[in-house]
């Protein structure tokens, strides 16, 4: 209990009460209000007119973020923005690669058939393997001009190109330089390290559905198929929103694989900020910078999104139950 | 239907309701195709680390050759007329011979063997033969003029145009030493056998810093693993079996402090470090991570299913509180806290964002793996070798704690996850 206080509790009322003022988190503090969280969420919107430099129309300090025609969304932390972006791209596109793989391979490994207890053990292996040790993989893997991934790629074309009349290049992106591609880099590497971690936990909620289920279903006619979308799915809703749940709020915090994958040449924003996201902002404000004050006011936003899909989660799950 | 063979069909649709019990498919073909599907993924999840160790035993030059490859491979050194040379497969008069590379720098002509500029040819000059007529070549959409030279190819002359001058090597036959040939020697193909340079590890391992950093993160793993188990248990029989003001809603306190994302934390907890001047010490990466909410929660979870007569039992035999909680309720939780040992141990092992920030970068005294791994990826980039024999240390005792684990892990982690 003593130590809930001392390193829980105590900590999240000072960094509340960091997050409304400047801090270098050396000298003196100075109270600033709400002006860090309005630096976060100051929005402009407005237009320009023919001959007009943009500078002229924007406020002070604030930088272009969307612009359609003549009409402009600026904002006065424009990184701000381009990591919520970014980590809602990598959020939409990783936890969907992340889960349904993660669900089929449940569905699979929950057939009984010998071996199953291999595969399950090989699925977890990157779960326990480490995030450092296998970004620094990866990174290798990824490398654009010796690297397996474009290798294979080479290799694969060639066979497509066996076929009469097919004459392709075989694509080979430049995964960690290429502001493209950068994001969907470090989707892939996500998903892959987290989707055996699921397939466990879809595989044990599974493993508690009432086998009586699918002998009537099996007596009422029902292929594996339509058992596994009107027994499986439905049954396994708690499962899969807890994993869902789970999957979004660990994507939110993408961090260290950045730092692992875009070191030392570049900084864990990657090229061009491609996947620059909201914890790496605070890393960069908060310890490279020492905007502490800053830092906190972004922590407690990044909290404000988490426990909003928690809140979201219980309520769904709350639901279920009632239902 | 054939009456005749209704007991066979009640027999099989017998067996499909056993099968469907679990909602098994029964057919071989979806057999077949789930074990593919199955293999495919396990591929996919153990081709990164069987990268890994391989690229771990390999030499710096190997590990950046292209293509690519998984196994490491040396160049075959061979002896000719007493001389230790490198050994080559270069083809001698039409056949392919293990050769030994005895001469190089050799000027040389690189001729065209077809209308392809790729598709090339080099011999010394000094054994070709200048016709003294040239012919129009077309290289990358440019027309050229080339002098066209008697060239030998496998015995019989050639009349080939010469694009442009190269050096060779000179090869020679291992077994037969008048039998000679040339080639450039950097797209040659050298003879090489696996083998594994296992003191990548004994190098990786002499780098101080990383030494270092080995017995640091075994420290500070005990360290987080033992005051975690002994919180949580702690914690966890006051929640569940104490009675006190405010417990419930301390209990919804803590429940909700799961949800809160470290990095929350962060810069409040490197402010006190620094205040308390613990910043740079291993005692940063140990004390914020005695408690867990989480295994705080497993626990009273765990011991609320024990049954009440045991202690009760215990009580009347006279027994103090400390003692039935460690003689009685500790003993029953195994499942229990091997998970939560298992969980600590994952997490205080390859925890990185936390020394990261708390701990200088040049302080090696006090550097964990990750960190030392992660200064290795960007120092070493040119020594891939050096990183992913470091990597595999580093993942070697996770591995192990796994598999020794994996019995309670896999099965409880999954179920307490959800409760």
């Amino acid at each position: 209990v003593l130590g809930f206080l001392a390193f829980f509790a105590g900590p999240l009322l000072f960094s509340f009460y960091v997050s409304f003022t400047s801090w270098d988190g050396l000298t003196d503090i100075e109270w600033i209000g709400l002006d860090n969280y309005a630096r976060i969420f100051g929005l402009q919107f407005t237009t320009v007119g023919d001959g007009q430099a943009v500078t002229e129309v924007l406020k002070q300090n604030y930088q272009e973020l969307i612009r359609w025609g003549d009409f402009i969304i600026a904002a006065r932390d424009r990184l701000f923005w381009v990591g919520l972006r970014n980590i809602l791209v990598f959020s939409v596109t990783a936890v969907p690669l992340a889960v349904f793989p993660a669900l089929v391979l449940a569905a699979f490994l929950n057939q009984k058939l010998p071996g199953v207890k291999f595969f399950r053990a090989v699925y977890f292996i990157p779960a326990v393997a480490g995030v450092v040790g296998i970004s620094l993989i990866w990174k290798q893997l990824y490398n654009a001009t010796v690297g397996f991934i474009n290798y294979g790629f080479v290799r694969l074309w060639d066979l497509i190109n066996l076929l009469p009349g097919a004459d392709f290049t075989a694509p080979q992106p430049e995964w960690l330089s290429n502001a493209r591609v950068t994001l969907f880099s470090v989707v892939i590497v996500f998903a892959w390290q987290a989707v055996g971690f699921n397939t466990v936990l879809f595989l044990a909620g599974m493993q508690g559905i009432s086998g009586s289920l699918y002998e009537a279903a099996s007596i009422d006619g029902a292929g594996a198929w339509s058992k596994f979308w009107r027994i499986t799915v439905p049954m396994l809703r708690p499962t899969t929103l807890f994993v869902v749940a789970t999957t979004t709020i660990l994507a939110l915090q993408l961090f260290n694989e950045l730092f692992i994958l875009f070191a030392p040449q570049q900084q864990p924003s990657g090229p061009n900020n491609s996947t620059l996201t909201p914890v790496v902002q605070l890393y960069q404000e908060g310890f490279q910078r020492f905007n502490q004050g800053f830092a906190s006011a972004l922590a407690w936003v990044l909290f404000a999104i988490i426990f909003a899909i928690t809140i979201l989660y219980f309520r769904r799950q709350r639901e279920d139950v009632a239902a | 239907m054939n009456t005749a063979n209704a007991p066979t069909k009640t027999r099989a649709q017998q067996r499909a309701a056993r099968k469907a019990r679990s909602g098994e498919v029964t057919s071989i073909w979806s057999k077949v195709g789930i074990y593919v599907v199955l293999t495919v993924v396990a591929a996919m999840m153990l081709f990164p680390f069987i990268f890994m160790l391989g690229t771990s035993a390999k030499t710096s030059a190997d590990s950046f050759r292209f293509p690519p490859r998984i196994l490491p491979r040396d160049p075959v050194i061979g002896e000719f007329n007493g001389e230790q040379v490198p050994l080559y497969v270069i083809s001698i008069e039409g056949s392919e011979q293990q050769t030994a590379l005895v001469e190089e720098g050799i000027r040389a002509g690189l001729f065209a063997l077809s209308d392809d500029p790729t598709d090339t040819y080099a011999w010394p000059l000094d054994r070709v033969e200048a016709t003294g007529t040239t012919v129009d070549y077309v290289i990358e959409g440019e027309t050229e003029s080339l002098e066209v030279f008697r060239v030998p190819i496998d015995g019989e002359i050639v009349e080939l145009p010469k694009i442009r001058n190269t050096s060779v090597g000179r090869f020679v036959d291992v077994d037969d030493p008048s039998a000679e040939g040339f080639g450039v020697v950097r797209t040659s193909q050298p003879v090489e056998d696996i083998s594994f340079h296992w003191s990548n590890y004994s190098e990786v391992l002499d780098i101080r810093s990383f030494d270092r950093a080995i017995t640091n993160t075994i420290l500070v793993t005990i360290l987080v693993v033992a005051g975690q188990l002994f919180t949580s248990i702690m914690g966890g029989y006051a929640f569940a079996r104490l009675k006190w003001t405010g417990r419930d809603r301390l209990f919804v306190a803590y429940l909700g402090s799961i949800m809160i994302p470290f990095v929350v934390l962060i810069i409040p907890l490197f402010q006190i470090m620094v205040r308390l001047d613990w910043n740079n010490t291993l005692g940063v990466l140990v004390w914020p991570f005695f408690y867990t909410a989480y295994g705080t929660f497993l626990m009273r979870q765990f011991f609320l299913s024990i049954p009440k007569d045991l202690e009760e039992a215990a009580v009347v035999d006279g027994a103090k509180r400390w003692r039935i909680l460690w003689t009685i309720f500790v003993p029953l939780s195994w499942p229990a806290i091997a998970t939560l040992a298992t969980f600590s141990f994952l997490y205080a092992w390859n925890s990185f964002i936390w020394p990261l920030v708390a701990v200088d970068v040049g302080n090696e005294d006090s550097s964990v793996l990750t960190i030392a791994l992660s200064t290795l990826g960007g120092q070493g980039a040119d020594q891939p070798q050096l990183i992913f024999a470091g990597v595999t240390l580093a993942m070697l005792v996770p591995m192990l704690v796994f598999v020794a684990a994996q019995k309670y892990f896999v099965e409880n982690v999954a179920s307490s996850g959800l409760k």
